[in-house]
């Protein structure tokens, strides 16, 4: 196809078929996001991962939708922040280390209160317990349970088991992301 | 930036932009799918507004902050230039600017994934803006980035690197300074980048791509992590003047930095005189020029070392180009205000200017010559400069006017010319600045040429009958009070004054009344005339109708002192012919003020400020005027915290210093109880150094006198690392009588030693001595000077010293007490009248002296003589005009108050140095001789 009329085909496949959606990546410092996306977005898995200053932003192109990804850091200085980046979008992904069940609890609390803020009600949440290869890692009931999730009512919620090392479940994770696309 | 009429009102159409709306606009930024072309507009919009000076409030700037970051998801370029512009101007109002670190680091490391030439337009920007993000204890988190962007080879970026490092110095200061091999490395490869720019006419069209700024920039930043380290920045200054820094502004801060090395450290002066000597013949004239002028600054020039750089500039007199004219010009005429001979080469080509139809460059070479000029010169000159002063800006006309306020403390024979010249344009058009520059030359003529005196107070009075100026005017009328009761013909200002009373506002009404009190007390000879206190009375008497409180009051209350039976009160109030002395009030008062809570227990002590008599204050006054030449600087930048080595203080400020030292001298030894017995303190020597600055113990001498008293301080550093000094005193001792009648006259009295003595910490040892000479106290003798004290070391396991010391001894260089000790200088308007008085009263003492080639010319001799005779040069002699002879006068006064006169006749060669003949007269017997023994 020559230039032009590929840029007339991208266009009309913006027009009518392409769709962008926002999600925002959470959760304690260590947990994977920045690996997860990084994985996401086609790029190596690395194990010496710098932790995020302030939030770091990808597109992840699926077929015709284009995941813009809000990946935020998750050291204490930065919770605050998580809200400013939520509102708005289509869905919040929660990521927690399922290998370091000590960090559960604060992540629990962490999630709990942001959902209360009523600029977020309804809009659906996926919590990823990250780095289910390790074998210390607790299994998607257990987290459910620790997380507390069977509690919140008001939005569509779900959770699965990955690893963005060994890129498992992954497709599941788009998959899902794809079906809260708001066309 | 150029703002053309033009541009300035297509401005106002493109943009009706104010605070509010564009915060509104804001939420363009969380819209989807973002607008860059939108986007890019608003963002201009924020940058304009910011940069024409309006703040966002807190809450503002930080949401505008969080919606901008959400540009992030748009890969569009030039969009991403925008927002690192504005975020960087928003990092210090926005709160959690922090937010954005990761991206833009990201964008720093290219790793955005984009093809380079995109990312080339705002990897610079990005750097930037990181730097204001960061803070002290992130700077560690961009280390590796920023040392691989100091090293990219495109310029922007190196450049926008070494920049940003250069900011964040003195947060992380230990950082950064890990950056210097990187940043060396960045001088070294922009000179590989060729096509730099010549001269300033065409560097503000270049690029900086390609231009070597990033020489510049390394320089300044390798500058700013040496500032503390002298031989590292000497090795950094040979090392890039080797011709491998082909950056003219580089080249020119290297300039700078070794002005500053040779400045700071006699040792490097030859070696960094010989770096600016070459650098008049760079290629590029920028570098010409700060050569010139920073050769022109060097302490103490020499003719010799002067002269290349007056001849670098003398070519630049004749370019073609009106800006090289003018910058050599201009350095030229503020060299001439120092060393006027120097110059007088330059004259013919000087004088070609004068007629130049550019005016700024008429007027420095105008004043250039009336600075080099001689005294035959000076008519020709005012003749010229009426010519152009019609058509010259008021800035320019105060420009001559200073010049020929300092000529005529400089030739008082030439008084009548300038003085009419002074008066002719007091009457032209001008603002006030314009006046006052005028007024006070005038003023300063009174003060300092006697001759002129009434002819100039008539000028001013009929200034004042038509002054639209009352600031002036105020003080004009408090001239007229001060000076026109001195003169013949008092009754003939009493008149002007009384028409302002009449006819002027409040304010010139009140200055009025307080001149006319003045004649009612004062006259000639002490006496009062009755007839005018009579009539001052009646005058005044009058005003006690004025509408006006303040006058009123002034009116009664002079009145009421004026009548007065006893004299004396009215002679304190009115004529107030001393006053404090005001550098040293304004010392004091700036470190009551600055210093910490507890210094406001106690109110000021306004006692503590010396009372100095008129002529004390002229005298200071006036040799300030003459000196001090404002030569504005840009040396490097000095470092704070690092003070300057002893450097030598300029004239001016040494002549404030001079009152403030003896101040401080005078604290200082009312608060060691042994010497309050002696009575004030009448005279302090200058500190001595009695031994050189690098010896294990650095001894420094201030002789002091009182009444039956000398008192010698020094002051002791010891410099041994891991030493104690302890029980330090001094034996010094005076020198043996050759025969019983020359007996010094001292007795030792006391020493008060310093107990202990720390490594680099200093002591004061005081050695007193009774003054038991008879008649002329005045003991001149030399004292050897002997060091004793215990040596103990510390033992390093415990940091305490040893238990067992052993004594040692240590001698240090002579001490010479001689008749300048006994002498302060003194001020009086005219030499003529002293010189006769003081020779009817007492003795003359004539002797002929050779100073060798030491003494490099006259001016140095004078500047020597006045110091080590400790007296003031009168009637501008201390300012040398002919090179080969001069006239030196001098005056004083003894500690008792007698009179002391000097004149030296002088004559230069370069092959004999300075020979000279002085004569001196003082009213003490056995003084005269004092002084001319203090030469030898
Ligand atoms: N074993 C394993 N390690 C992971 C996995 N995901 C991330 N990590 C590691 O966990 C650490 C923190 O990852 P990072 O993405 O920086 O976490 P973030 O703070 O949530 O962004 C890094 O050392 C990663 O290599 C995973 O699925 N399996
Ligand atoms: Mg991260």
């Amino acid at each position: 196809m020559s230039g032009f009329f590929r840029r007339i085909y991208d266009w009309l496949l913006r027009m009518f078929w392409a769709t962008e959606m926002d999600v925002t990546m959470i959760g304690l410092q260590n947990a994977g996001k920045t690996s997860l996306l990084r994985v996401l977005a086609g790029g190596e898995f690395t194990y010496d991962s710098i932790p995020t200053v302030g939030f770091n932003m990808k597109r992840v192109q699926k077929g015709h939708v284009t995941l813009k990804c809000w990946d935020l850091g998750g050291q204490p200085r930065f919770r605050s922040m998580w809200e400013r980046y939520c509102r708005g979008v289509s869905a919040i992904v929660f990521i927690v280390d399922s290998a370091d069940t000590s960090s559960l609890p604060i992540a629990k609390d962490e999630l709990h209160s942001l959902l209360q803020k009523p600029m977020l009600n309804g809009i659906p949440l996926l919590v990823l317990g990250n780095k289910s290869d390790l074998p210390d890692k607790i299994g998607v009931d257990e987290l459910i349970e620790a997380m507390d999730l069977k509690e919140i009512t008001n939005r569509e919620v779900s959770c699965y088991a990955i690893s963005a090392k060994e890129e498992t479940n992954l497709d599941a994770v788009l998959q899902w992301l794809i079906g809260r696309a708001k066309k | 930036m150029r703002y053309s009429k033009k541009d300035e009102d297509a401005d106002q159409a493109i943009f009706k932009v104010d605070r509010s709306s564009v915060f509104q606009e804001a939420r363009l930024f969380n819209t989807s799918p973002i607008s860059p072309r939108r986007c890019r507009i608003l963002l201009t919009k924020i940058t304009y507004l910011l940069h024409t000076g309006e703040r966002f409030p807190t809450s503002e700037a930080t949401s505008l902050f969080f919606g901008i970051t959400k540009l992030f998801q748009h890969r569009d370029a030039a969009l991403r230039q925008m927002v690192y512009l504005v975020i960087k101007e928003l990092a210090d109002t926005a709160e959690d600017v922090i937010m954005v670190t990761s991206s833009v680091m990201k964008d720093v490391a290219g790793s955005g994934g984009r093809g380079a030439g995109e990312q080339e337009v705002y990897r610079a920007n990005a750097i930037r803006a990181l730097c204001r993000i960061i803070d002290g204890t992130t700077v560690q988190a961009i280390e590796r980035l920023l040392k691989t962007a100091i090293v990219d080879k495109t310029p922007s970026v190196s450049s926008a690197a070494l920049v940003s490092s250069y900011h964040l110095l003195p947060t992380a200061r230990d950082v950064v300074r890990r950056w210097a091999n990187e940043t060396q490395e960045a001088v070294l490869s922009g000179s590989k980048s060729s096509g730099f720019s010549l001269g300033f006419g065409s560097s503000a069209s270049s690029t900086p791509q390609g231009s070597g700024m990033t020489q510049y920039h390394a320089i300044g930043l390798l500058y700013q992590m040496r500032a503390h380290d002298r031989m590292a920045l000497v090795k950094m200054v040979q090392q890039f003047s080797s011709g491998n820094v082909k950056n003219p502004a580089a080249v020119v801060m290297l300039v700078r930095l070794a002005a500053k090395l040779a400045d700071e450290d006699p040792g490097l002066r030859k070696p960094m005189y010989t770096l600016l000597d070459g650098w008049l013949r760079h290629k590029a004239e920028m570098v010409n020029f700060e050569a010139a002028k920073a050769i022109c600054e060097l302490k103490d020039v020499t003719d010799a070392e002067v002269a290349p750089a007056i001849h670098a500039l003398q070519l630049y007199l004749t370019s073609p180009r009106a800006v090289a004219k003018f910058t050599a010009i201009r350095i030229l005429h503020n060299f001439a205000s120092i060393r006027p001979a120097a110059v007088n080469v330059c004259n013919i080509d000087i004088e070609t200017l004068i007629s130049n139809t550019n005016r700024s460059i008429a007027t420095f070479a105008i004043t250039t010559l009336l600075k080099t000029g001689n005294e035959g010169s000076v008519d020709r000159l005012m003749g010229k400069t009426s010519a152009i002063m019609a058509d010259i800006t008021d800035e320019f006309k105060i420009t001559i006017v200073e010049a020929i306020r300092t000529l005529c403390l400089k030739f008082p024979s030439k008084q009548a010319g300038m003085l009419s010249f002074l008066s002719g344009i007091l009457r032209d058009e001008g603002g006030y600045e314009f006046k006052r520059a005028v007024v006070e030359s005038m003023f300063d003529l009174i003060k300092f040429v006697p001759e002129s005196r009434e002819e100039a107070l008539a000028h001013l009075c009929e200034f004042i009958e038509d002054c639209e100026f009352t600031k002036l005017a105020v003080r004009i009328l408090h001239l007229l009070g001060t000076e026109g009761p001195k003169t013949s013909q008092p009754t003939k200002y009493i008149r002007y004054i009384y028409n302002r009373v009449v006819l002027e506002n409040a304010v010139v009404r009140a200055a009025a009344v307080t001149a006319l009190a003045k004649f009612g007390v004062a006259s000639k000879d002490g006496k009062v005339d009755p007839e005018v206190k009579k009539s001052v009375v009646v005058l005044l008497t009058r005003c006690l109708d004025d509408p006006d409180d303040e006058v009123r009051d002034r009116a009664a209350l002079n009145l009421r002192l004026i009548q007065e039976e006893e004299g004396e009160v009215a002679e304190r109030f009115i004529k107030n012919e001393s006053t404090f002395s005001l550098p040293i009030f304004e010392h004091q008062l700036v470190m009551y003020v600055t210093g910490d809570q507890s210094t406001f227990d106690a109110p000021f002590d306004i006692s503590s400020i010396p009372i100095v008599t008129r002529a004390e204050a002229d005298a200071e006054d006036r040799s300030l005027k003459l000196r001090s030449t404002t030569m504005p600087t840009l040396r490097a930048p000095t470092t704070p915290g690092v003070p300057r080595p002893s450097a030598a203080p300029s004239a001016a400020e040494a002549a404030t210093s001079a009152a403030a030292a003896a101040q401080q001298h005078a604290q200082q030894l009312a608060a060691v109880p042994e010497l309050k017995p002696y009575g004030p303190l009448l005279k302090s020597s200058r500190e001595v150094e009695l031994t050189e600055a690098e010896t294990e113990y650095v001894v420094t001498a201030i002789k002091h006198i009182f009444k039956d008293h000398l008192v010698l301080q020094f002051n002791v550093k010891n410099t041994l690392t891991d030493t104690i000094l302890e029980d330090v005193s001094m034996v010094a001792t005076p020198a043996d009588p050759e025969d019983e009648e020359q007996a010094p006259g001292l007795e030792e009295d006391f020493i008060i030693p310093v107990p202990k003595l720390a490594t680099e910490e200093v002591g004061t040892i005081y050695v007193s001595f009774k003054r038991t000479g008879e008649e002329s106290n005045y003991a001149i003798t030399t004292f050897t000077n002997v060091l004793k004290f215990t040596l103990k070391e510390i033992d390093p396991s415990t940091g305490e010293p040893e238990d067992q010391g052993f004594e040692d001894e240590y001698q240090v260089e002579d001490l010479e007490l001689t008749g300048g000790d006994y002498v302060v200088p003194s001020f009086a308007g005219s030499f003529g009248n002293i010189w006769e008085q003081v020779g009817a009263a007492g003795s003359e003492v004539t002797e002929t002296f050779s100073l060798g080639t030491g003494v490099k010319g006259i001016q140095e001799a004078c500047e020597a003589l006045s110091q080590s005779l400790s007296l003031q040069p009168l009637e501008g002699s201390d300012v040398v005009v002919n090179t080969a002879t001069h006239n030196l006068k001098l005056f004083g006064k003894t500690i008792s108050g007698g009179r002391v006169v000097a004149q030296i006749k002088m004559a230069y060669s370069s092959k004999t140095g300075v020979a000279l003949k002085i004569t001196a007269r003082a009213e003490e017997e056995g003084v005269a001789e004092m002084i001319i023994g203090s030469v030898a």
